[in-house]
C-alpha cells in the first residue's frame, strides 16, 4: 500500500482503536465486579479482537500478539469455561497498560517490543480449559476432519464443491468420502440437481445440511430436491430433511447496540475557534450596547437588546459544545482505586454520583491530576485497614464516593471517604512540630482551620512517607492547581466517620471573572480568584526590608511589586495596591486605578505570543479597549521567585 | 461493480476499500455499512453486485447477514465474501453451509483478495455456464 495511505490508516486506527482501548479500562473494572456479565465479556472480547484485526493490517506484530492472547483468554471466559479472577484480571489490566503504551509508541513512531512472554503466559487459559470455544458437535463435517481446526483454500473449495457441485471439476467428491455419509450416486444426483438450478449459493444453497445428520435417507434426499426445485427457498428453513444447522462455533451473542452515528467528531481546535468567534460577537455586542445607550436612539437600543439576547444564547450554546460529562473524568478512577486498594491491602468500594454533570472539556483534563491525588489520599490516609475498620464496628470494606453537581456557575466535585477522619488535636500538634505556627497560634485555630492545615506546603500527617500519596507533592500542590483554575478546595471531616474534600471550579475556563485595573495607559485583567483585597497606599507605609520594598499591612510586611515596570509603563508606580495570592506567596501589586470586576471572555494571543510568562490572553472591554488577561502563576518562576521585572528597588 | 463493505470498525472498512481500489474496483462504487442490519437495509434499497463482510460485528453478525441475504428472494444470489479473524474450520464450514461464496482471513494482501475474488467469479461463471 502506498505510504501516505498507510499513515492515514495509521491515524484512523489510532483514533478508532484508541477509543476502544480507552473504554476497555472501564469495562475491565466492570468485568471484575461482575465477571459473568455476558454482554460485558463480549464487549471486552470484541475490543481486543477488533484492535487485533486492525493491527494485523498495519503489521504491528507486538500488538497482534498481545491482543490475540487477551482475546483467547476472554473467548474461553465468554464461553463459560473460565472465570476471570483477580489474577486473570491483573494480567488483562497489565495487557491493557501495555496496549496503551503500544498505542502511544505507534502514535509517536517509536519502536515497539514484543509483549513479555511472562505476560502472554499469564493470559493463556489454563490447561483445564479448552483453548477454543466448544463447538456444538458438527456430527460429520462435509470436508475432511480437522487436523488443527483450520482450513485452507483447497479444503474450502472442496467444501463448496460438495455443497454446490464443482462445475465439472474433478476431484470434488473426495471431500465427501471421509464422512461416508453420502454415496457417490446420491452425490451425483445432488450435483445434477444443483447444476440444473444454477449451481451457486443463494440460488440453491443448503444441501450441506445433510452432512450434519451423518447420513441421508432416500426420502430425505427426495424432499431436499423438492425444495431445491421449488421456489429455491432455503432448505434449512423449510425442508424437513436437514438436521439442525450447526451453530457457528464462535458466533457472538448479540450485543448492546453502539450509539447510532448521529454525532459528528469535531476537532477541538475548530470548536475552540468557534468559541472565540462567539466571544468576539459578545464583545461587539457589548460595544453596541454601550453605544446605543449613549445615542438614546430607541430603535437602535431595541435592536441592540435583541442582539444581546441572541448573542447570549449563542455563547451559551457554543460553550455547551465544549462541555463533557464529568464521567469522562471519573472513568479513569475505578482502575486507580482497584490497583491502589490491592497495593494497600484495603477493601474499597468506589461509588460515583452525578457523572452526567457537564464540565468544560479543558477542565476535565486539568482536573485529572488533582483528582487522582485526592483519591490516593482518601485511600491511603482516609480509609483504615479492614481489621481496624472491623474493630471500630464498621464494615471491612471502605467506601470512597466521588460526587459531582452543579451549583450556580460552579461545578462542585467531592471526594468522600468513610474512614478514620481527621483529629484536630493531632493536626495542631503537627503544625507546631513542623514549625508552621507556634503553639499559641495553633490553639486559636478552629476545627475547620485545623483541617485546612493539610493544604499547607510540606505538611503530611503520615508518619512515614508512603509510596502512595506521600511523595513530596502534597495537598498544597493540589490546592494551588485548583486555585489556578479559578477554583477552591475545602475540607470537612468528622473523627471516626470520614473526610470530604470539596473542589469547586467555574463551569468554564473561557469566561473569567477578573478585576480590571489600569497601569499607566494599559488595562490589565487580574483573575479575581487570586485577588484578596485592594487598598490605597498611605504615605510612609512603604519601607525597605532586606533590600525589598514592602508595605506594612494588617501588621505584616507585604512585598510590593510594580506592575508598571512589568508592562513597560514609565513613570511613578501607582498608589493602589491589589493584594494577590499566587500559590502561597502574597504580593501587593501597585496599579494606578482599580476599575472594578468584570466577566471577560479570554482570547488567546496566538502562536506569536504563546509562552509569554504571566499573560493568559487578551480581552476587549465594553468600551472597545484591549486588556491583557494575566496568568498570575506566571509572575513567579519555578522556585517561586518573583520575576525580576516586578522587583522594586528602594 | 458495486460492492458493499461491511465492518463495524471504520479503519477496517477503509483498508478493505483501499485494497479493492488497488485491484481496480471503482472507489465510487464501493459503499460501506457498519453492521449487518444497516448492510441489509442498504442491500434492499440499492442493487449491489457483491458483499464483503466482517464476521464479528455487534447487532447483526456477518453470518446472520449472510443468512438474511440467502433468505431474501431479491438478494439470495448475491456473492458474499466473508472476512474472518481466524482460520477456524468450524466457522468456515458453518459459513459455507449458510451459503457463503468465499472467505478470507485477516490480515490479507491485495493479492490474496484477488485470488479469493477470482475463485468466487470462476464459480459464478461456471455455474452460469452450466445452467
Amino acid at each position: 500500500m502506498d505510504p501516505t495511505l498507510d499513515s492515514e490508516l495509521r491515524n484512523d486506527f489510532l483514533v478508532e482503536a484508541g477509543e476502544l482501548v480507552q473504554r476497555l479500562g472501564d469495562q475491565l473494572i466492570g468485568l471484575e465486579a461482575s465477571p459473568r456479565d455476558a454482554e460485558l465479556l463480549n464487549a471486552v472480547f470484541r475490543a481486543f479482537h477488533t484492535v487485533k484485526g486492525g493491527a494485523g493490517f498495519l503489521a504491528i506484530e507486538p500488538m497482534v500478539q498481545l491482543c490475540h492472547h487477551a482475546e483467547d483468554l476472554l473467548n474461553v471466559a465468554r464461553n463459560g469455561q473460565l472465570l476471570i479472577d483477580a489474577s486473570r484480571m491483573d494480567a488483562l489490566l497489565e495487557a491493557l497498560d501495555l496496549l496503551n503504551d503500544m498505542m502511544a509508541a505507534l502514535a509517536s513512531g517509536s519502536a515497539m517490543a514484543m509483549p513479555p512472554a511472562g505476560l502472554l503466559q499469564r493470559l493463556t487459559p489454563g490447561k483445564g480449559a479448552a483453548p477454543a470455544p466448544a463447538p456444538k458437535p458438527v456430527a460429520a463435517p462435509v470436508a475432511p476432519p480437522p487436523s488443527d481446526g483450520t482450513i485452507d483454500d483447497s479444503e474450502f473449495e472442496a467444501l463448496l464443491d460438495s455443497l454446490y457441485g464443482s462445475s465439472g471439476a474433478p476431484g470434488a467428491p473426495a471431500a465427501a468420502v471421509e464422512s461416508g455419509s453420502i454415496s457417490d450416486d446420491e452425490f451425483e444426483a445432488l450435483l445434477d440437481n444443483l447444476h440444473g438450478k444454477g449451481g451457486q449459493p443463494g440460488a440453491t444453497s443448503a444441501p450441506a445440511a445433510s452432512a450434519t445428520s451423518g447420513t441421508i435417507s432416500d426420502d430425505e434426499f427426495e424432499s431436499l430436491l423438492d425444495n431445491l426445485h421449488g421456489k429455491g427457498g432455503l432448505p434449512g428453513a423449510s425442508a424437513p430433511a436437514p438436521a439442525p444447522t450447526p451453530a457457528p462455533a464462535a458466533a457472538p451473542a448479540k450485543q448492546a447496540a453502539p450509539a447510532p452515528e448521529n454525532t459528528v467528531r469535531v476537532d477541538t481546535a475548530r470548536l475552540d475557534a468557534l468559541v472565540h468567534r462567539a466571544g468576539e460577537l459578545v464583545l461587539v455586542r457589548n460595544r453596541l450596547l454601550s453605544l446605543a445607550a449613549k445615542t438614546g436612539d430607541e430603535s437602535l437600543e431595541l435592536a441592540a437588546t435583541e442582539l444581546d439576547r441572541v448573542a447570549d444564547a449563542l455563547q451559551n450554546a457554543v460553550l455547551g459544545m465544549r462541555m463533557q460529562p464529568v464521567g469522562r473524568l471519573f472513568q479513569r478512577f475505578p482502575r486507580i482505586v482497584r490497583d491502589l486498594s490491592r497495593q494497600l491491602g484495603k477493601e474499597v468500594e468506589l461509588i460515583q454520583e452525578g457523572e452526567g454533570t457537564d464540565l468544560d472539556r479543558s477542565l476535565v483534563e486539568a482536573l485529572a491530576d488533582p483528582m487522582v491525588h485526592l483519591i490516593r489520599n482518601a485511600l491511603d490516609h482516609g480509609l483504615e485497614m479492614p481489621d481496624e475498620r472491623e474493630r471500630a464496628g464498621k464494615p471491612r470494606k471502605g467506601k470512597v464516593t466521588l460526587g459531582a453537581s452543579q451549583r450556580g456557575e460552579r461545578i462542585v466535585i467531592t471526594v468522600s471517604d468513610d474512614g478514620r477522619g481527621m483529629n484536630p488535636e493531632i493536626l495542631r500538634r503537627k503544625a507546631v512540630e513542623k514549625g508552621l505556627m507556634d503553639e499559641a497560634q495553633a490553639s486559636r485555630l478552629t476545627e475547620n482551620e485545623c483541617y485546612e492545615i493539610i493544604f499547607r506546603p510540606g505538611f503530611s500527617t503520615a508518619a512515614t512517607v508512603s509510596d502512595i500519596s506521600g511523595r513530596g507533592v502534597g495537598m498544597d500542590v493540589v490546592k494551588t492547581r485548583v486555585v489556578e483554575l479559578g477554583g477552591t478546595l475545602s475540607v470537612r471531616s468528622q473523627l471516626g466517620k470520614g473526610s470530604t474534600l470539596e473542589l469547586a471550579v467555574p463551569l468554564t475556563l473561557a469566561i473569567q471573572r477578573v478585576l480590571m485595573v489600569r497601569v499607566g495607559a494599559r488595562l490589565l485583567a487580574l483573575p479575581l480568584s487570586n485577588v484578596d483585597e485592594v487598598f490605597e497606599l498611605a504615605p510612609g507605609q512603604q519601607q525597605l526590608l532586606d533590600g525589598r520594598v514592602v508595605a506594612s499591612h494588617r501588621g505584616r510586611a507585604l512585598a510590593l511589586a510594580d506592575l508598571g515596570g512589568w508592562v513597560g509603563v514609565e513613570g511613578l508606580p501607582g498608589s493602589h495596591v491589589v493584594v494577590l495570592h499566587i500559590g502561597h506567596m502574597r504580593l501587593g501589586c501597585l496599579v494606578h486605578e482599580v476599575l472594578g470586576r468584570e466577566d471577560v471572555m479570554v482570547k488567546p494571543l496566538g502562536p506569536l505570543f504563546e509562552g509569554v510568562p504571566a499573560v493568559a490572553g487578551a480581552t476587549v472591554t465594553g468600551d472597545g479597549r484591549l486588556a491583557l488577561v494575566m496568568d498570575l502563576a506566571g509572575l513567579s518562576d519555578q522556585d517561586g521567585q518573583l520575576l525580576s521585572t516586578l522587583r522594586m528597588s528602594g | 461493480m458495486k460492492i458493499l463493505v461491511v465492518d463495524d470498525f471504520s479503519t477496517m472498512r477503509r483498508i478493505v476499500r483501499n485494497l479493492l481500489v488497488e485491484l481496480g474496483f471503482s472507489n465510487g462504487l464501493i459503499q460501506e455499512a457498519d453492521d449487518g442490519e444497516n448492510a441489509l437495509t442498504m442491500l434492499r434499497n440499492n442493487a449491489f453486485d457483491m458483499v464483503v463482510t466482517d464476521w464479528n460485528m455487534p447487532n447483526m453478525t456477518g453470518i446472520d447477514l449472510l443468512r438474511a441475504i440467502r433468505a431474501e428472494p431479491s438478494l439470495k444470489g448475491l456473492p458474499v465474501l466473508m472476512v474472518t479473524a481466524e482460520n477456524n474450520r468450524d466457522q468456515i464450514i458453518a459459513a459455507a453451509q449458510a451459503g457463503v461464496n468465499g472467505y478470507i482471513v485477516k490480515p490479507f494482501t491485495a493479492v490474496t483478495l484477488q485470488e479469493k475474488l477470482s475463485k468466487i467469479f470462476e464459480r459464478l461463471a461456471a455455474s452460469g455456464a452450466t445452467a
